[in-house]
């Protein structure tokens, strides 16, 4: 991955971190500030509810009061109060005051706690109220809650009691309102809230015993758990509730103990508040913030390919420059016009290349005059050679003509034989530099490279197994995986031919010739390894040198032109030896041809 | 409708206040020694009221109809009336309206020779009758006869408060209130029974301890101080003690609290359905006053109205028990008990051919002592007049008599 992806990347997860970040903590601090507001407005509702609670019971209490007050109610007690009074008189007295006054529930009971009449359950006359007569003074209790029993079940009212007193006797007047759909209906709530009543306390949780004010609440036994919870801890809970699939439907609901006098617990009243603001408003948010985040992201993407393009500009710069010098290009320059560590880098790679162009220059002029000197060295040795025994014979002539005419023919006839032996040594030295210097270029076409070393081999066994000298044997390893490759079989030979040759004066003492071959994806790697004397460090440096030799009689041609016909079919050619552990030649040849090649080919 | 055929159609005998007949539009009867052949001799001169002579040939036919096992025919100038079995309460049983002589006019309305007779008839709305001008009593006082029909008892009592009746049904609930309001009123004795019936076929019927535990939960003196305003008598047996005699030794025993069995009963009879007939105020309340009283029995009751005239249909009725109004039709004891235990769906107990007031009794007793049917009350039939109503004199039985009543002239 190139250093600009990866600024790229270091940038565009920054920015992507830095957009979560604050999309995740905006979201965050509104869905708690929705939160608290949610339930700040539940509370003040919850408190509606108690003021409604309280102001309906203020009203209960004062119309109880002025059924108590009223000339009829009076004359009633009057008519109650003597010996042995008619309580059939009354009996439908409280069904019509409870109508008149807007009352649920009504019932008069005597002092004794007979009911004489009552609205709610006109039946139950002559009947005992279990519990009006045991509180003596009822006009200083408010109203309250009570569980009261009807014709067909019970009820929740908010009751007051009220006291008539004749002659000594007392006449209750018992009167409320049922806490039922109608009262919740009553309640003033605002959209998306709305009120429930449970009105059963007994073990196990009642579908029945739960409404709102449209009656029966559908899946209502999802609050059962609140219920209970409320039930058992006897304290408010909440508890959300997901009526559908969609989060939007949600709904949280806070549900707290109704209490009668006794503060036992006689019912629940539940206040749900609907989650969908919230949840819509947190979605809308969600999307606003994905779109903002997206837009940041984007942006911040864009800042950073154009901030990293401009950091790395200067860095890809002194990479093409530095693959320039790679590829010879000693000129390649970068520009370096920031004050900054870049700049200074960029300067600091121009003098490099200034430097490396020059010192360049200064080793090639030096090795080619070494190169001179050698070739002077080399031609003016092998030239003193043929040029001594012509010096002779040309002073043998001249001998021979001066003091011997009679024998000068013959002399003359032997000498001039000399003279054109050596010639024509001499023309075979020239000749041999002539060939170097002009190599042809390689003629491809495909060749067994097992075949061609085993050829090339077993060219050289009579000298292997030479009278005089120790004998050397050849082993091979060949993989048959090689197979035909494209090259050139004259000078591929001529190449082989020259690193066996090699061997045999490597070898003096006599040894082994190992040649590998190894097929590696699209290349051929060959190994010539005899167990000789080995090379020093010097020499393996200087080794392909041309006219380079540590022989007495050699042209030091030999390894150049292996490299130079390995090289010219597009391979490589390295030699890995220790003085006295013998030497190994690593050939790597193309299995396929390489483009270089066909052009010089063609 | 009963009150309407009274005054329109006579009978050939009516019963007197001993439950006696008396001749109407018969004159004289005699019977064989075995009671199953009737000779009755017809009143002369007497015509329908368009004119039409009354014939034996008219009473004949008036007197035959499906279900009879007895033939009618004419002989001179009355009809013989004979049957296979013996007829001791013949003249009972044509003292009935079913037993009215009509005829049949062309267009297939009926006429009779009766006080008043039939103007205009709108059913279950209103009616106008006109005196019969060829009554053979005489022709009655009132010119004429204007009654509304299907009217709430509420709305009857206040029209006679206002002036704009003379006559009308009050509930016994309302008969203090009429009586304290300065306004007249009429009680019969006691003709009515409020009975509890339970349903045959039920699980609540087929169970004697329930149904003696519901039996002895009603508090029927608080209902009938309250919701009766002391009205009727509370029952015990079917007949009322005027009729019997004997009806105070099966009063019933209120107070006495039954043990609390409706915890043990089977949920099939829990809970009980107690239906009584819509529009009447007066069930109602009583039967909503037998659900309070059966709690105490921790039985549950379920009240529930039925529309009235209904006829139980199928094997289940869909109530367990039902509160029943029934008329007394008979001043004749024997008679009386076994049309109340024929329309209670009771089987009669045997009786000899002529039952001492001891067969009856034991007859009775076994009938309340089975639970099948639950006495509650003896209601009497209650009617307010207006101060300008003058001679009021319904029967024994309790039809009004309207051919001698006459209207006070209102003061100036």
């Amino acid at each position: 991955m190139s250093y600009r992806n990866r600024l790229l990347m270091v940038f565009g997860a920054t920015v992507l971190a830095a957009v979560v970040l604050v999309v995740w903590g905006t979201s965050a601090l509104t869905r708690r500030a929705f939160a608290q507001a949610e339930r700040e407005r539940t509370d003040a509702l919850v408190e509606q509810v108690r003021h409604e609670f309280a102001r309906r019971g203020e009203e209960v209490a004062k119309r109880v009061q002025g059924i108590a007050d009223a000339d009829a109610t009076l004359r009633m007690a009057v008519g109650l109060a003597g010996q042995a009074p008619d309580y059939s008189l009354y009996v439908n007295e409280a069904r019509d005051i409870a109508a008149a006054r807007q009352l649920d529930l009504l019932e008069i009971v005597a002092g004794d706690g007979r009911i004489i009449s009552s609205a709610h359950w006109p039946a139950r006359f002559g009947y005992r109220n279990p519990w009006v007569t045991q509180t003596a003074e009822w006009e200083k209790i408010p109203a309250f809650l009570q569980r009261e029993e009807l014709v067909r079940g019970a009820t929740l009212a908010l009751l007051a009691v009220r006291v008539v007193r004749v002659g000594g006797k007392n006449l209750y007047i018992i009167g409320g309102q049922r806490l039922d759909r109608e009262f919740l209906a009553s309640l003033a709530l605002p959209a998306g809230m709305r009120a429930l009543l449970y009105r059963d306390v007994e073990p196990g949780f009642s579908l029945q015993s739960l409404n709102d004010a449209s009656g029966s609440l559908a899946q209502g036994e999802k609050l059962a758990g609140l219920v209970e919870r409320v039930r058992r801890e006897g304290k408010e809970q909440s508890q959300t509730v997901n009526w559908s699939g969609d989060a939007a439907d949600a709904e949280t609901f806070y549900a707290q103990p109704l209490r009668g006098r006794g503060q036992e617990m006689l019912g629940l009243l539940l206040v749900g508040n609907s989650q969908r603001g919230v949840v819509l408003l947190g979605r809308r948010m969600r999307w606003f913030g994905a779109g903002a985040g997206g837009i940041g992201l984007l942006l911040g993407l864009a800042l950073a390919a154009w901030l990293s393009s401009r950091i790395t500009r200067p860095v890809e710069q002194l990479a093409a420059g530095a693959r320039a010098v790679a590829a010879g290009d000693w000129q390649a320059r970068v520009e370096a016009d920031s004050n900054d560590e870049i700049g200074e880098l960029g300067r600091a790679f121009n003098q490099m290349t200034r430097q490396l162009a020059e010192h360049r220059e200064r080793l090639v002029q030096s090795e080619r005059v070494a190169a001179w000197r050698e070739l002077a060295r080399r031609l003016a040795h092998e030239l003193k050679n043929p040029l001594f025994p012509l010096q002779i014979t040309v002073e043998n002539l001249q001998r021979a003509r001066e003091r011997a005419p009679q024998q000068f023919d013959e002399v003359f006839r032997e000498s001039t034989a000399t003279l054109l032996a050596e010639l024509r040594n001499m023309t075979a030295i020239i000749g041999r530099f002539s060939d170097f210097a002009k190599m042809p270029a390689p003629h491809l076409e495909a060749v067994s490279v097992n075949d061609l070393l085993r050829d090339s081999v077993r060219l050289f066994e009579p000298q292997f197994a030479g009278a005089g000298r120790p004998p050397i044997r050849a082993e091979f390893a060949l993989d048959t995986e090689v197979g035909n490759i494209p090259a050139d079989p004259v000078l591929l030979r001529r190449a082989f031919e020259n690193l066996v040759l090699n061997t045999l004066d490597a070898m003096p003492e006599g040894g082994t010739l190992t040649v590998r071959t190894r097929r590696s994806g699209a290349s051929v790697h060959i190994e010539f390894a005899d167990s000789g004397v080995g090379l020093k460090p010097e020499e393996r440096e200087r080794l392909f040198t041309p006219y380079y030799t540590t022989k007495e009689h050699g042209t030091g041609l030999g390894l150049a032109i292996v490299q130079s016909v390995i090289s010219d079919h597009g391979g490589r050619i390295s030699v890995a030896s220790e003085a006295g552990q013998g030497t190994t030649f690593h050939i790597e040849l193309p299995a396929v041809v390489p483009a270089a090649v066909t052009r010089a080919g063609a | 409708m009963e009150r309407v055929a009274a005054i329109v159609f006579d009978r050939l005998v009516r019963l007197d206040e001993n439950g006696a007949p008396e001749p109407e539009l018969a004159i004289a009867w005699k019977h064989d020694a075995g009671a199953r052949r009737w000779t009755i001799r017809l009143r002369p001169g007497v015509e329908f009221s368009d004119g039409t002579p009354l014939t034996a040939e008219t009473v004949a036919s008036a007197l035959q109809f499906p279900g009879l096992e007895r033939t009618v025919t004419v002989s001179g100038d009355g009809v013989v009336i004979e049957s296979r079995k013996p007829m001791p309460d013949l003249l009972s049983e044509l003292a009935s309206l079913r037993h009215a002589i009509f005829r049949v006019l062309p267009d297939g309305s009926l006429i009779g020779t009766g006080p008043f007779r039939v103007v205009l008839w709108q059913p279950g709305s209103r009616a106008t009758l006109a005196a019969n001008e060829r009554d053979w009593r005489g022709r009655a006082f009132l010119d004429g006869i204007e009654i509304q029909m299907g009217m709430p008892l509420r709305e009857q009592r206040v029209a006679l408060e206002l002036g704009a009746a003379d006559l009308a049904e009050i509930n016994a609930g309302d008969a203090r209130r009429q009586d304290q309001s300065s306004g007249r009123i009429w009680l019969s004795a006691p003709l009515e029974l409020m009975a509890i019936i339970f349903a045959p076929g039920r699980p609540a019927a087929a169970d004697a301890s329930l149904r003696e535990a519901l039996a002895r939960a009603v508090d029927r003196g608080s209902m009938r101080a309250v919701l009766l305003q002391k009205q009727g008598e509370s029952a015990g047996g079917l007949l009322p003690q005027w009729l019997s005699g004997y009806a105070f030794l099966l009063a019933p025993a209120d107070g006495t609290r039954p043990r609390k069995v409706g915890a043990g009963l089977p949920p099939s009879l829990r809970p009980v359905k107690l239906v009584y007939d819509e529009g009447d105020a007066l069930a109602q309340a009583v039967a909503e006053r037998i659900a309070v009283d059966a709690r105490e029995a921790s039985i549950t009751v379920e009240v529930s109205a039925r529309p009235s005239g209904s006829a139980d249909s199928g094997s289940d009725p869909g109530f367990d028990a039902r509160l029943v109004r029934l008329r007394i039709g008979s001043t004749e004891p024997r008679r009386a008990l076994s049309e109340l235990a024929a329309a209670l769906g009771l089987g009669m107990p045997p009786l000899p051919a002529a039952p001492s007031a001891e067969d009856l009794y034991r007859a009775e007793r076994a009938l309340v002592e089975s639970y099948q049917v639950i006495p509650l009350f003896h209601l009497p039939e209650i009617a307010g007049l207006s101060a300008r109503v003058r001679n009021w004199q319904p029967t024994a039985t309790g039809e009004w008599r309207l051919d001698s009543l006459w209207l006070a002239p209102e003061k100036p």
